[in-house]
């Protein structure tokens, strides 16, 4: 039954790349709630097609082969920072009462940056308590993008980092050094 | 079966015929069985002797195709006089199709087809929007095999000496394009070939004069929405690229049926509409209905549906717009001054609903 809602939702939301991710997906979790789950799945797919629409440089996301609440997102460093040329995968979460819940985002890639650990968790105000529902992924891609330029390094989650962040020049080489791109 | 019903209505006429009345009752029922059973065989024989015949003639044919064929041709005949409901129904799509091929075939000669069918079978809607009987399709084959081509070619001729003149004498010319056939068509043909240009212009003017007039007719609608609709559509063209319009002309002249022209109007309509949609809610994408755009529950004018409202009055009760506390409203204060004992109530009823 869920698999014919999928595609009813996916053939309106006019998204026909999307289509047999939605339609071949299984997700265990849907059938817990299935009115929250469609709300959801359209909340997604709309954001999926915008995403997709809106063109930005630098950031992109898609979701995983068999599960929309599950995405893999890419963010580029952007000019004029340390993480110019620099390339970073993320994975992104959706919880079922998404977006009144913050996805949870994670560095895939190996950031050498102020607020991100050493397992790639993030330290943003948005993914957690500054998280409001009138975020999408597309905000979301392009905070943390915007964060890299400009981390918080007074609560610092690597302190190294944080406390190299003064001397960009050196940053620069770490991050040279330390950047591994996913194959 | 009747004979049966017969032989126990005599078996049983002594015995059961005690009184006089019942005897002529029974009497009675006996006859119109036997009549009955007369016009039965009678039908049978008549039956048989049919199927005889068929048979005969058509060589082992089965039984059935009797009744076939005498059905056959009345349900023929039905679908005709329906298919002439239609053509009278669709008289208008219909009409200016045969005013197009007609004058199609007639310039075929000509290497410039496809805008002189255009500007022929127009003119030919337009005739029967203004002049001719135009509902009924016969009034249409008895003078469109002459007009579709020549009108086109008189109104040329007409336009050039005063276009409003031959507009309002309209029935006159016709009556005379009726009487100067072969005439005009020669004359149209060559005006056609001659000037292209004429032709688009014309019929950019057409319209325009056409509307006011068949404006009485009921049937001319759909041809005053189209043409209003491509002539705004051609109007940024017309002003600064004159030498465009025959292009578009040509583009217009392919899909000939009313019901395209239609369609185009219906989906610039559309688009119009989608321009004006209600946006979706932020929050879950679905169309916020008149319900949900007059609801605006925050100062900061965030604005999004009443289920997601309901949602993050639930849990924090911000404002995803400006993060800051929805200030409750009335519906709030009343529920405080009963007693918490509403609000308790509700909070209890929807978490058993969540829970469920």
């Amino acid at each position: 039954m869920t698999t014919t809602m999928n595609s009813e939702s996916s053939n309106n939301s006019n998204t026909p790349s999307t289509a047999p991710v939605m339609t071949s997906s299984k997700q265990p979790l849907q059938t817990a709630k299935t009115v929250d789950t469609q709300s959801v799945l359209k909340r997604l797919q709309s954001e999926l097609m915008a995403l997709m629409m809106s063109g930005d440089s630098g950031i992109s996301a898609f979701p995983e082969e068999d599960n929309i609440f599950c995405w893999k997102g890419t963010i580029t460093g952007s000019k004029d920072t340390v993480f110019e040329g620099t390339e970073y995968k993320l994975s992104l979460s959706f919880p079922t009462d998404y977006p009144f819940k913050a996805p949870k985002v994670k560095f895939e890639t190996g950031c050498f940056h102020p607020n991100v650990d050493v397992y790639g968790n993030i330290c943003l105000d948005i993914l957690q308590d500054k998280w409001s529902s009138a975020y999408d992924v597309r905000t979301i891609l392009l905070s943390i993008q915007s964060l890299l330029g400009e981390p918080n390094t007074s609560s610092p989650l690597n302190t190294q980092a944080a406390s190299l962040w003064g001397n960009q020049e050196e940053y620069r080489k770490m991050v040279e050094k330390l950047y591994k791109p996913s194959s | 079966m009747h004979s049966d019903s017969i032989a126990t209505n005599a078996s049983n006429m002594p015995m059961a015929s005690s009184n006089a009345k019942d005897f002529a009752k029974k009497k009675r029922m006996n006859r119109s069985a036997k009549l009955k059973q007369w016009k039965l065989d009678a039908r049978r024989e008549q039956w048989l002797s049919q199927v005889g015949i068929d048979t005969v003639k058509n060589k082992g044919r089965k039984e059935e195709s009797t009744g076939r064929g005498i059905d056959g041709p009345l349900t023929q005949v039905g679908r005709r006089v329906r298919a002439m409901e239609k053509l009278e129904i669709r008289s208008r799509g219909e009409e200016e199709n045969d005013g197009g091929s007609i004058h199609h075939d007639s310039d075929s000669k000509s290497p410039l087809n496809s805008p002189m069918s255009h500007t022929g079978s127009v003119l030919g809607g337009n005739d029967s929007g203004t002049n001719f009987t135009g509902s009924s399709s016969s009034s249409r084959s008895s003078s469109s095999s002459s007009s579709g081509g020549c009108c086109s070619g008189s109104m040329s001729e007409e336009d050039e000496d005063g276009e409003d003149g031959c507009l309002d004498d309209w029935e006159a010319v016709a009556d005379a394009l009726a009487a100067t056939d072969e005439k005009q068509q020669l004359h149209a043909n060559s005006l056609d070939t001659a000037s292209e240009d004429k032709n688009v212009a014309r019929f950019d003017s057409q319209p325009v004069s056409s509307i006011d007039i068949s404006k009485a007719k009921p049937g001319a609608g759909a041809s005053v929405d189209r043409t209003s609709v491509n002539c705004r559509a051609w109007r940024p063209d017309d002003a600064f690229r004159p030498q465009s319009l025959p292009n578009l002309s040509k583009q217009y002249s392919f899909p000939m049926n009313s019901d395209r022209h239609y369609a185009c109007g219906a989906s610039v309509w559309v688009c119009k509409n989608a321009a004006s949609t209600p946006k979706p809610c932020p929050i879950c994408y679905e169309d916020l209905d008149f319900t949900d755009s007059s609801f605006l529950p925050c100062s900061c004018g965030f604005r999004l549906c009443l289920f997601c409202h309901k949602r993050i009055l639930e849990e924090d009760g911000r404002c995803p717009g400006c993060r800051k506390q929805y200030n409750y409203d009335p519906v709030e204060g009343e529920a405080t001054l009963d007693g918490g004992s509403l609000i308790y109530r509700l909070t209890r009823s929807c978490s058993m609903i969540t829970r469920s």
